[in-house]
This record gives C-alpha cells, structure tokens and sequence, in this order.
C-alpha cells in the first residue's frame, strides 16, 4: 500500500518536474564537462565515467532488490551519483576505483539510510571521501597531464623555467608535475620555500614569481578551457559553465547556492587568497574560482535536492558556509582542494539550517 | 541523616581499602618499573652505541643530548640524542646515534601517533634503515632534493622526521664548536 | 548444567559486543589489528572475571543506593593492580597491551556485568557469566579486526593474506572503517536473528 502512494512535500503543483526528468537532465549538462575531459585525455575518461555510472545503477538495482523495495533505478539518479564520484578521479585512476567508490556511494551514501531524498550528504562525494581516506595516495598524485602536455595551466613558463632547473631544482620539480592549486598550496608553506635555495630573499622571489605566472592571464584561460591537469570531471569550467546554464535555465536548480558560494569564495580569495608577499589582486578570485573542482560542486553538487537546505535564507546560508569552508581548507588546511569537504560538511549542517530559517506558519504564535 | 552517614562510611571503607590496595602494590611494583623504564633508555642508547658510557648535557629545557665515550678506552664514540617535531597529526619522537662526525648510525622512531598505514609507516625498518650514514646536509627528504626516500603519501611525516634530526644536530654541533672554542681561549 | 549455558550464552545470543552493544568504545578504538582485539580481549576477559567474582561476593555487604560508586571503585582498583604488576613482572605483555589496560575501566562490559549479573547471581555463576562474556567480547572484538585488518593492511595476524597488488584500503583500519565494520555486523547479527525467529 505505502508504495502506491507518493508522499511528497508541499507544494504540489503539477507540471513535467519528476525526478526522473531533473536527473536525466543534470546528466545531459555534464555531457560538455565530459566531452572536455575525453578532449584532454582520450577515451579512459569516458570508460571510467560510464563504469562509476553503470556500478551505481547495478548497485541501486541490487540493494533495491534485496530490501524488496520497487527498483527504480530508471530515474537517473544513481547514474548520476556514479557519474559524479568518476568525475572526481584522477584520469589515471585504477578501473576498480570508480567501481569500489560507486558502490560504496550507492551502499552507504545512500540505500542503507532508505534510498532517494533519505540521505543526508552527498552521496558520490561520500564515496569520493571514502576513497581519498582509503587510497590517498592514488587519489592525490600522479595526475595526467593533458594532450597539450599541461599538468600546471602555465602557459609562459619559459620566463622563469630555464634558470629554476639550474638554481632551484626543487621549486622546478615542483612546477612541473603539481596541478595550480598544489603548486598554490605548497608555495603558501614558507618553511617549504626557504629550502629552494640559500638565500631567503631568492626563494621569496621565485616563490612570487612561479605564482604570477600562475594566476596571469595566459594560465587563467588554460584553467577556463581545460587544458590542465585534475580530476575528470573538474577540468574544464567552459564546459561546466555551459551545463549550468542549461540547468539554470530550466529551472532545475536554483541559483543562489552557487552564486551565494562562489561569491563567498572569490570575496575571501581576492584578500586571502595569495601567498606570503604576492599581494592581492583581481586575477586571485579568478584563479581560484577556475581551478579544482569549484565549479563542478558549486553547480552540480551543492544544488543537490535532498542534502541542501529547502528555505531560500537556508540556501543563501548554505553556499556562504561552503565559500568559508572551501576557503579555509584551501588556505590553512592540509588539502590543496577544499570543496568536496566543504559541501559534505554543510550537507550534515542542513537539517538545522532548515530547522532555524523555516518560516512561520501565518498565525502561528511564538511559543 | 544516619542513613546517609551510613552510606558514607561504607562508600568510605571501600574507598579506604581500594586505596590500601593499590599503595601496597604501588610500592612493590614502583620502584621495579622505574628500573625497567631507565634499562629501557639505556639499552636503546646501546643499540645504537654498543659498549659506552653516557654523559648527559643539557641543551635546553626540553632537549639534552649524550656524549658516548668507550667504556674500555674513554674514547669519543659518538652522540645520542631525542628530537621531537609534530608531524602529520602528532608529535613524533625519534632517538639517534651519531658518530664523532655527525654521520647518523641509526635512528629509532620511539613514539608517534601518525595515520595508520600511512605516517605510521616511519617505524619501519624499511624507512629507518636509510637514515643511517647520512650527514646533517643530507637529512632531507626526496620531495625537496635530498635523498631521503619519504613515505608514500606522507611526505609532512618524512619530512618532520628528518628535519627534526637534522635541526638537533645542528644544535648538538653547535653547542660542541663553542664549547671547544672556550676551551682553546682558556 | 547451568554453569555451561552461563558461559556460552556470551558467546552469540547475548553477544556483548553484537547483541547487548556494551563496551563499543573500545573495540573500535584497538580492532585495527588481530593482535590487539586479542590482547584487548584477553585484559578483558580477565578483569571481567576478578570482578565478577569480587562483586557477586560484596553484594550483599553493599547499599544499593551506592552500589555503582562502590563497583566503579572495585573495578578501577582491579584494573590499577592488574596495570601496576603487569608493568613490573611482565614488561613485554604490558608493552603490547599498555592503551587497552586503563581503557577496561571505562569498557562498559565489565560494569554493565557487574551490575546486571554479578550482583543478582551467586559466585559459581558469576564466574561462568564472567568467562562467557569476556570470551564472547574476545570473539566479536577478532571478527571486526579481522575483516579490518585484512582490507586495511592485506595482512592476518601480521601475515599477508592478500595477492600483492592488493592495494590497503586504508578506511578500514580508520575510525569510519571501525564504525562501518561494526555497523554491518550487529546488522548481520540482526538479520539472523530475525531468520530463526
């Protein structure tokens, strides 16, 4: 009897808005981000993706079956959710990663608390915690470099290449194999600098130098369009950017998380966001809103219908706290990379969020 | 009021006999433990340095080394010393030996609390095993040129390791230059 | 007769780790390893004996308003004697057990005995709860280490059992990994359970 009738939150208005519809479409605006990432590195991003995607439909289908519940896993949304966790690999990532890290998702993230609108995070960045905890190794290092050969994103290195290789070998070794929030990363860590060469006020140097050229204009257009290296489904914020205009312009998300959360970050990075000595600068929050998987979460994870907050003052809330985590871990955390954290963190705050933005019932007298 | 007086008492005599207990088996075992733990250090110091007698100088409040010299032939053997620097997620203690030139004999990582399977990994004798021979200019790790093979994915634990021994030795040298030079002003 | 069915209701149907969920705290923290759930489980099995025997003869002697204080008092003191003596005679040992040892004070195992069993029940079975439940905790406390220990570090009991290019999944020897281990388990225990009834 329970599963003939759909119980479903107020309003209920009646329009082509089903689950399945809004899933799908969600799919179809990654499609861009997808053919970017086969672009840059081949067919193994495309194979990857479509196994994470195939294990969480074959994992939805099972458990569902196991508990005896209607397997509807027609409605996109574990393809979704295996679709996302394969786009945070790396492109060199072993076959079973997206695999384990599918199932996991589809496992723990979601079917053990009751299936669709029951989780309470993220489901696919569950599963990509569980396997950064689990393999930190494979899922920190190693990254491809594009088929413009662009680990980096810099463009001009010629300027302060040829001499670095000779004075201060570690800095280049350091350029040359670190994706840009890395490279970021490391060169805020001045006790890291002050072991390039003797001399502080070199070091200095070259640290202000590698990030200048990392965050000029040429870099910040290789970060746009792609060519450099991170994980599937991150690389290019063109791509991506196309994807969320199409959502946006259907209605099926809503644009103040994304806004409120990049806004938050750009605001934070444009005064925190260099490093000892850079200063600051408008191509900061630039940098930083293109590089890692900030657009990605922001528009595809953090818009998540069941682990975001339903009120509109929750929502702004909600990316306003995502943009200061995601700063924070970047800036003083231990991870070059702070979004995945940031939204699962906010995902556990939302129930309160809710719990304290939820308007008044008109009448209501407060107790 | 009796009642809970009552309660009192007994709780009390409990408590009274609990603590008789464990003074009576404090005094037994205390003075044995005390014993044990300095064998301990002893013998660690010994593994490093066979056959010495140590000599304790004090650095610092928080950091004294050894001076080994031969127990036969009051020669200079070497130095021992404990450094800690916070790691990954605790602070990691490592014990080493050093020959008269600073070269390390060996190193003994005595307490840490790193991630398991990870940072945890430095007291393996995989890793430990390569610190031996090096020169203070030498103790660095391979993700900043040195050659120092760190942990796989625990460069900072690598890293705080052998910045931690090559900083104490630095110490240890200094303190050792300036005191020959009192003594060749004397 | 009772005396048996005492010590092998410990075992599965009133699994003190699976079945009356007492004392997790620690066997999450020490199951990384075989070896510490079995040193962990031994200490245990140990002190939830003494005590049981201590407590099932005070009983009578003891208030009932202040029948916690008094058994908290006993056990801590047990634990201390035990962790003293065991620091001066038997220094290895206590090397490999050092955490687990002031950590039985605070395993709700052995209180939760003491005040569920021990001090309703005679002497005889009292020891034999005090057998079956500490070998029961034992058992459940292997099982969680073993299966993280074999995902974690592809080892047994220190000894690889898994192919070498078996990559550690290092979650499973981390505080998440102790809490999925265990969730799966008592769900599995559950699932039995509700099979034979």
């Amino acid at each position: 009897m329970k599963d003939k009738v759909l119980v479903s939150p107020a309003p209920h208005i009646h329009d082509a808005t089903n689950i399945p519809n809004v899933m799908w479409n969600v799919v179809l605006a990654l499609v861009p981000a997808l053919i970017a990432s086969v672009y840059y590195w081949g067919f193994r991003a495309l194979f990857l993706s479509l196994l994470g995607a195939i294990t969480a439909v074959c994992t939805e289908a099972l458990i569902q079956y196991l508990r005896k519940v209607p397997i509807r896993v027609s409605d996109g949304s574990a393809f979704l959710t295996g679709l996302l966790l394969a786009f945070n690999l790396n492109v060199n990532a072993p076959w079973w990663m997206p695999v384990v890290g599918a199932a996991f998702a589809i496992t723990i993230g979601k079917q053990v608390f009751g299936g669709l609108g029951n989780n309470p995070v993220n489901p696919a960045l569950l599963g990509r915690a569980f396997l950064l905890a689990s393999w930190p190794t494979l899922m920190t290092g190693g990254w491809e470099a594009t088929r413009f050969g662009s680990v980096n994103g810099i463009s001009n290195l010629s300027l302060i290449s040829d001499q670095l290789q000779t004075i201060a070998p570690k800095a280049h070794a350091l350029v040359t194999s670190a994706t840009p929030l890395n490279i970021a990363h490391t060169l805020r860590d001045t006790s890291f600098v002050n072991t390039f060469t003797q001399s502080p006020a070199l070091n200095t140097d070259i640290a202000n130098k590698i990030f200048i050229s990392l965050t000029d204009g040429s870099t910040l257009q290789n970060l746009f369009w792609g060519n450099v290296a991170g994980c599937i489904g991150e690389v290019s914020v063109f791509a991506l950017l196309l994807g969320a205009a199409w959502l946006l312009w259907k209605n099926i998300i809503e644009w103040r998380i994304p806004l409120f959360y990049l806004g938050t970050v750009a605001v934070l990075t444009f005064i925190f966001g260099g490093i000892p000595g850079s200063g600051t600068s408008f191509s900061l929050p630039i940098f930083h809103l293109f590089s890692g998987g900030l657009i990605l979460g922001a528009f595809f994870m953090a818009t998540d219908y069941t682990t975001t907050p339903l009120t509109k003052k929750g929502r702004i809330i909600f990316g306003i706290g995502c943009g200061v985590l995601t700063v924070v871990i970047r800036m003083v955390g231990g991870y070059p990379e702070g979004v995945s954290y940031s939204i699962l963190l906010m995902n556990v705050f939302t129930p309160l969020i809710d719990m304290v933005t939820m308007p008044k019932a008109f009448g209501k007298v407060k107790k | 009021m009796k009642y809970y007086l009552q309660l009192g008492v007994i709780l009390m005599v409990f408590c009274v006999i609990a603590t008789g207990i464990l003074a009576y088996v404090n005094s037994v075992t205390e003075p044995k433990i005390e014993t044990l733990k300095a064998e301990e250090a002893v013998k660690s110091r010994e593994e490093l340095i066979p056959g010495c007698d140590f000599e304790e100088v004090k650095l610092r409040d928080d950091f004294s080394y050894f001076i080994a010299t031969d127990r036969e032939t009051k020669e200079l053997k070497g130095y021992t010393f404990t450094s800690q620097k916070k790691g990954y997620g605790s602070t990691i203690k490592t014990m080493a030996g050093l020959d008269p030139e600073f070269r390390v004999i060996g190193i003994k990582i005595i307490d840490q609390s790193e991630t398991p399977g990870l940072g945890a990994n430095c007291t393996k004798e995989s890793f430990t095993s390569q610190f031996a021979g090096k020169t203070p200019e030498q103790l660095v790790v391979d993700k900043d040129g040195g050659p120092i093979k760190s942990l796989s994915g625990a460069t900072i634990t690598s890293r705080a390791i052998a910045s931690s021994l090559k900083e104490e030795i630095e110490a240890i040298k200094a303190d050792l230059d300036k005191k020959q030079e009192q003594e060749v002003a004397e | 007769m009772r005396f048996f069915s005492e010590i092998t209701k410990g075992l599965i149907k009133e699994n003190p780790m699976f079945v009356l969920v007492l004392g997790t705290c620690p066997t999450l923290a020490v199951s990384t390893s075989v070896i510490n759930a079995l040193g962990m489980g031994a200490a245990v099995t140990f002190v939830l004996i003494c005590s049981n025997i201590i407590i099932s003869l005070i009983k009578n002697i003891v208030p009932s308003s202040i029948r916690i204080p008094i058994y908290i008092v006993v056990i801590a003191a047990f634990v201390s004697v035990v962790d003293m003596t065991m620091a001066a005679f038997l220094p290895d040992l206590h090397k490999a057990l050092g955490i687990f040892i002031p950590l039985i004070v605070v395993n709700c195992i052995i209180l939760g005995r003491a005040e569920a069993f021990a001090s309703k029940n005679n002497v005889l079975y009292s020891l034999a709860d005090g057998i079956g439940m500490g070998l029961g905790a034992t058992l459940a406390l292997t099982i969680v280490a073993t299966i993280r220990e074999i995902l974690g570090s592809g080892t047994w009991l220190g000894i690889r059992v898994m192919p070498n290019s078996y990559e550690p999944m290092l979650v499973a020897i981390l505080a998440p990994g102790a809490f999925f281990t265990l969730g799966f388990l008592m769900a599995l225990m559950n699932r039995l359970k509700e099979k034979r009834a």
